[in-house]
């Protein structure tokens, strides 16, 4: 019933569609793959046909075109796709809006079909129909006493389950049809699942077939699936309202090919873009992007959809590119009809690289002499960029990005090692370490964690499996957490892999140092194995992924030298890739990849082109994050204003224009310090002591700089610091002591001004300068100066007009 | 006028979301509700009105027992049932005949005429067997759809379904400026993902709960709803409105920000501060000792003393969290008991739960509150009949009881509900309901119905897509 239903639907889709296409000849006709070959009777198999039009719009007229075989050794069945008939060879004329083209066919002998398997049949529809599923057999516990892998991930456990558990009742060997395997789910008994097989359909054949011929598990070296292949390699459409359709194709490694679209599992991970039907027909529903996900027995294929924008009259604007950077985002831009905004003025850019770079905006003086500064403005820019990165405040401003992913906490690490940790990571920035060398000594630091600070890596992970986790997260960006259980549901990995990865850090040791507080970081001697949890065999160390020059792993406990040269390497592909990724998301409020520190091949790259450029660019200069930073801040891309047209005003992911960003519950402070020229006070720290220095958390907790999303470094997780807005915030703004103290300090900015005997007008314009960073307009210059005749006192009513400032949206946003 | 940026669209005729939030803040600092109200009644919940219960409530203390209390051993005794179920613990006598409790809760026991105990509330789970889940189930009424790729839940997103207390506080926001709905004493939590349906989600940021994340039993901290003496109201109100100016000048971040709701919490916080009421609700002070010590100088106790208050000042929608991480120690406070659940019970959370909870009872009652409040009392599930068994995957010592969403308790009061009765009851052992099962979004669902607010009602999430306000029944037999 469902069934008919759905068919129903297509056809009332495809009808006006069909129509409104009939008018429009293509030009050529492409045909994937070039050669079908049989090799079972039953085996439905189907091309896909793109005709090229005059516009050069590639469409899908798979559906529509005419198949005639030379010889008829294979016949188009009513689901569209095509069936063996008798052995042979012939060749297949497509035709299809006035253009032809062909395919080859090959018919093996059918009597000799290849024998049914549990490992090449069977599973894809156990986890077809969703046996496997998490909420169902594939839970963690089971489902009323019958459990399979998640997902078919262990086919061998799922086999000898199903082979051996209940002593073997799921089959009956002398009357396959009545096993229970199969009267399970066609419900010929009750079953909880509901009713997953139709009696006599395609898949219930499968099963019975395979059940009558005893039950074979099939080959793992011929039955495995080798290799997914998903076509089209992208789809392209040129507006909503388009369909595709996709073939899913599993490789095997005896070289035979089987279409196994209608078992593999399809879906959109945007599907307000682009969503795909039971029947693995891509439709566009709105402009934009998004990533067909096709999994097929552990094998992932990710294929990048695009809806263009339908509306005509585009034309590119050419913008300057400033480097690299620029080229790259543009050559997207342009062929997604996205218009980039332009690059903002000296006074905006200038306060966005500040902040960016060194967590503070720039002086009334700093904004003036670089507003008046006549040099052209690109080149003026690059050299404040350089200035920038040579200030304290840039250790500062890195130290406390470090500090928030290293976890620098006296909750772990007590005050001493707190503060020798947090000095190792700003020598390290301020000499420019090169990042491979710094994750390197942080990996690999043994001793007294006073003595190398680089150890306390250690003190705050404490465990074999947290250091993985950890090392991976942030390092590579890779998400392991799932694989100690289960292997991971959207990525290759197993759990065989976590705890080869684990294996690693197995014998890195803590013990109390002679130093109260102090701890020794040292490699075990014994006891230092890792064990399967399932099996409770030791696991052998084993990188992630193999690469290029990747050391031999030693048999003894030190082995964390290997792990981190296969790491840092440039052949690594993970290392250098994640935190070019994340420096990129520090300066653009987003990652290539996002969220950063979720790299897989589902979680496609906004732009690959980009993020690869920019890892070989950090490769190739020695891993100095300076340099790419600098890459990256001199690029009009980052420097594009917030302004949007009406080509890019819903784009979000391919950075076409400027988001303004929330500045961070250090930087805010800091920024109200500079504007208000008052600064609270905080135990803690000595006094003067901006909130980007704070050495960790517990300096002002639970005070302004928390209710604003300073991160509780409880994790490496960027999603620790928050920037949204809230209501406890908005109270602190308008009324809190923070901004309140500040406006009305009797030694700040308000009160120097009026004790100087600034004129209104140089009182504005400080103001103004201080807290916006740009010169008030005309109209801004007279509302003021009114509202300070009305007053009575000056000093009040300059103070109101700094609040007011200091609670503005230009204010509390990077723009 | 304040200008609240909003989402465009709305299901029905009337006015738009946008408009209808231009009414609800005219004027600079006050809360003009009347139009509101009244265009609320325009769109017709009047499906229902005069409907039995309907509308029965003004507000909503949510009593929320994070960590899975063991409904066996605090409200649903099962003295017949074989040792590795009943537990260590035996029933007493209530002042209503013929309902028990577990020996933990004396003091409840002398309340029960006053409340009524829902015994076959029950649910199976689908996908993650966690408590983080099951908070989002309860608490959202959906099941949370997203598990991160590290199979992990997802931490709380833009995108989540509303917890009930947004969607309160959206449909029926306060008359009075007053925080609409405020959560407190901690965040639901369990290991690092924090705060998982306990956000607005979707109806955006500006309806997320004012969390006041202290202890209640210390004085608390509101400085932010104090106006400082500098600055009397004429003062902020001017610089309210030069604010405004300055925001008018940059046109384009304006637009930029459009989504973020600023605006909308500037109104709101200026209303706050400028009323008081809020800062006064706050102030535990102000109650007579013999009231703290009838509540507990516990978190717990001061925590639904503070509750109390808050719905007296014109909060709509107060939750009252169990002061403990969902899957925290229960040696020390959680009510995750897998390692150890009598020691703990009889001798850490029931005696500091029984005193809150019955001193809440006993105190709205006395004063008439119940006649327009819902007090609801529960946890995301129960705990495993049998003890020691693995339920979720965890390890259970043998005097551990593990998660159970097939079947446990839930405690109504007010709104002009019955009460001294049990409703629904629970089999032999307390492991399925034997007759009336209450699912977590037929408990929802009465929630909603009993503020006037139509659970079959659809609202729009951030993509404009209809979605059902909850997929539940009110249960009307509780009237």
């Amino acid at each position: 019933m469902r069934n008919r239903i759905w068919v129903i639907a297509v056809i009332m889709i495809a009808a006006p569609c069909g129509a409104f296409a009939a008018d429009q000849n293509v030009t050529a006709l492409s045909v994937t793959p070039a050669a079908l070959v049989f090799r079972s009777p039953d085996e439905g198999m189907r091309v896909l046909v793109m005709g090229t039009t005059a516009e050069g719009e590639q469409i899908d007229l798979s559906e529509a075109a005419r198949l005639d075989p030379a010889e008829s050794i294979v016949k188009r069945g009513a689901d569209g796709l095509l069936y063996p008939v008798r052995q042979g060879e012939t060749k297949v004329t497509v035709t299809a809006r006035g253009a032809q083209a062909q395919f080859m066919v090959r018919v093996g002998d059918l009597t000799k079909a290849p024998q049914v398997s549990f490992l090449r049949d069977v599973e894809p529809i156990l986890n077809k129909v969703g046996c496997t599923s998490g909420t169902c057999h594939g839970s963690a516990k089971g489902k009323n006493g019958f459990k399979l892998s998640l997902r078919g991930y262990d086919p061998e456990f799922d086999y000898e389950v199903l082979l051996y558990d209940m002593s073997g009742r799921r089959f009956n060997r002398a009357d396959p049809a009545r096993s229970l395997m199969l009267a399970k789910p066609t419900q010929q008994v009750p079953h909880g699942g509901g009713l997953r097989i139709e009696l006599g359909s395609r898949y219930y054949n499968t099963i019975l077939k395979w059940i009558s011929a005893g039950v074979p598990y099939g080959d793992p070296k011929v039955d495995r699936v080798e290799k997914l292949e998903v076509l089209p390699k992208e789809v392209f459409m040129h507006g909503p309202s388009k369909a595709q359709q996709v073939l899913a194709l599993a490789h095997y490694s005896d070289g035979s090919v089987r279409d196994v679209t209608r078992e593999a599992n399809i879906s959109s991970n945007t599907p307000e873009v682009a969503d795909v039907d039971p029947s693995a027909r891509v439709k566009g529903e709105r402009k934009g992007e998004a990533a067909l996900l096709v999994r097929y027995e552990g094998k992932f294929v990710a294929v990048p959809v695009t809806v263009l924008n339908p509306n005509p009259g585009f034309a590119w604007n050419n913008l300057p590119q400033y480097n690299y950077v620029d080229e790259l985002i543009d050559a997207k831009l342009k062929r997604l009809k996205i218009l980039p905004s332009p690059a903002v003025d000296d006074a905006e850019f200038l306060r966005r690289v500040s902040l960016d770079l060194i967590g503070l905006p720039p002086t009334p003086e700093e904004l003036r002499v670089f507003i008046t500064d006549k040099t052209d403005s690109p080149a003026k820019r690059r050299r404040m960029v350089d200035r920038l990165i040579a200030r304290p405040e840039f250790v500062d401003h890195w130290t406390l990005k470090w500090g928030d992913l290293l976890q620098v906490s006296r909750r772990y690490l007590g005050d001493k090692g707190m503060w020798e940790f947090r000095g190792w990571i700003r020598d390290s920035i301020a000499q420019n370490k090169p990042y491979d060398k710094f994750v390197y000594e942080l990996l690999t630091a043994r001793g007294s964690s006073y003595e190398n600070p680089a150890a306390n890596f250690f003190r705050v992970t404490r465990n074999a499996k947290a250091s993985m986790e950890k090392t991976t997260q942030l390092f590579m960006g890779v998400r392991l957490v799932c694989t100690q259980c289960h292997d991971h549901p959207f990525e290759k990995w197993t759990q065989n892999q976590y705890y080869q990865m684990t294996a690693f850090f197995g014998s890195v040791g803590l013990k109390p140092g002679f130093q109260s507080g102090d701890e020794i970081v040292y490699d075990k001697r014994e006891d230092y194995d890792i064990k399967h949890p399932k099996t409770g065999r030791v696991v052998a160390a084993k990188y992630l992924v193999a690469s290029i020059g990747a050391p031999p792993i030693p048999n003894s406990p030190e082995r964390r030298e290997a792990l981190v040269e296969w790491l840092t390497s440039k052949d690594n592909p993970f290392f250098a890739r994640a935190i070019a990724n994340r420096l990129w998301s520090y300066f653009l409020g987003r990652g290539i990849i996002e969220p950063v520190d979720d790299i897989r091949a589902s979680n496609p790259p906004a732009n690959e082109a980009l993020l690869e450029a920019l890892t070989k660019d950090l490769t190739d200069h020695a891993f100095d994050l300076r340099y790419l930073m600098k890459t990256i801040v001199n690029s009009r891309a980052y420097q594009a204003g917030i302004q949007t047209n009406v080509w890019n005003d819903d784009d979000k992911v391919n950075f076409s224009h400027a988001v303004p960003r929330r500045l961070g519950a250090e930087a805010l402070m800091d920024a109200l310090a500079l504007a208000a020229g008052s600064r609270p006070k905080f135990p803690e720290v000595p006094p003067d002591t901006k909130a980007e220095e704070f050495p960790d958390p517990h300096v002002g907790k639970d005070g302004f700089l928390d209710v604003f999303g300073r991160p509780a470094r409880e994790s490496s997780c960027e999603c620790e610091r928050r920037s949204d807005i809230s209501l406890p915030q908005a109270l602190n703004l308008v009324n809190g002591r923070t901004i309140g103290d500040a406006v009305a300090d009797p030694k700040g900015r308000v009160a120097g001004l009026i004790l100087e005997g600034a004129s209104d007008r140089a009182i504005v314009e400080d103001l103004y300068l201080a807290a916006l960073c740009r010169y008030p307009t005309a109209k801004e210059y007279d509302t003021a100066a009114a509202y300070l005749k009305s007053g009575e006192s000056r000093a009040a009513w300059a103070q109101d007009l700094l609040w007011s400032l200091v609670n503005s949206k230009a204010f509390l946003y990077n723009r | 006028m304040l200008t609240i940026p909003g989402r465009k669209g709305c299901l029905c005729d009337g006015p738009t979301r946008r408009e209808l939030l231009r009414v609800g803040s005219v004027g600079l600092f006050g809360l003009n509700l009347a139009n509101f109200f009244q265009w609320q009644k325009a769109l017709g919940a009047s499906r229902l009105e005069g409907a039995q219960g309907f509308n029965s409530a003004k507000s909503v203390i949510l009593v929320f027992l994070q960590g899975g209390p063991s409904h066996i051993d605090i409200w649903d005794p099962k003295p017949d049932a074989p040792t590795s179920v009943r537990g260590e613990f035996k029933p007493i006598n209530t002042n209503v005949s013929g309902i028990q409790l577990s020996e933990t809760m004396p003091m409840l026991a002398q309340q029960m005429d006053k409340c009524t105990l829902i015994r076959s509330m029950s649910y199976t789970p689908t996908g993650l067997f966690n408590h983080t889940a099951a908070i989002y189930q309860m608490l959202t009424g959906y099941p949370p759809d997203k598990v991160s790729p590290s199979g992990q839940l997802e931490p709380p997103s833009p995108a989540d379904f509303p917890t009930a207390g947004s969607h309160i506080s959206k449909l029926k926001p306060p008359s009075e400026p007053v925080l609409p709905f405020v959560e407190m004493p901690r965040p639901l939590q369990e290991s690092s993902v924090i705060g998982k349906g306990g956000a607005a989600g979707f109806l955006g940021k500006a309806y997320d709960p004012y969390r006041l994340y202290q202890d209640p039993n210390q004085p608390i901290q509101l400085e932010d709803l104090t106006l400082r003496k500098d600055v009397p109201q004429e003062r902020l109100q001017e610089r309210f409105a030069m604010l405004k100016g300055i925001n008018g000048s940059m046109p384009d971040l304006e637009k930029a920000l459009k989504d973020y709701a600023i605006d909308e919490y500037y109104g709101k916080a200026f209303d706050l501060v400028l009323s008081g009421k809020a800062r006064e609700a706050f102030d535990l002070s102000q109650e007579p000792d013999k009231v703290r010590e009838r509540y507990g100088r516990t978190t717990f106790g001061q925590g639904l003393l503070l509750s109390r208050r808050l719905i007296q000042a014109g909060t709509r929608f107060v939750q009252m969290n169990w002061p403990a991480v969902a899957n925290g120690n229960p040696e020390v406070d959680a009510w995750d008991t897998h390692a150890a659940n009598f020691g703990p019970l009889r001798n850490l959370h029931c005696p500091v739960f029984d005193r809150g909870i019955s001193a809440l009872i006993e105190d709205l009652s006395q004063r008439g509150m119940f006649k327009d409040t819902l007090l609801v009392t529960v946890g995301e599930f129960g705990r495993s009949p049998r003890l020691g068994v693995s339920t979720s995957g965890n390890t259970n010592s043998p005097d551990g009881r593990d998660h159970w969403p097939y079947c446990y308790t839930a405690l109504v009061a007010g709104a002009g509900m019955h009460v001294g009765r049990v409703y629904g009851a629970s089999d032999q052992t307390a492991s399925s309901p034997k007759e009336k099962p209450v699912h977590p979004n037929d408990l929802l669902a009465t929630v909603y119905y009993s503020l006037g607010i139509d659970p079959d009602m659809t609202v729009l999430n951030h993509l404009n897509q209809p979605r059902e306000l909850v997929k539940g029944k009110p249960v009307l037999e509780l009237w």
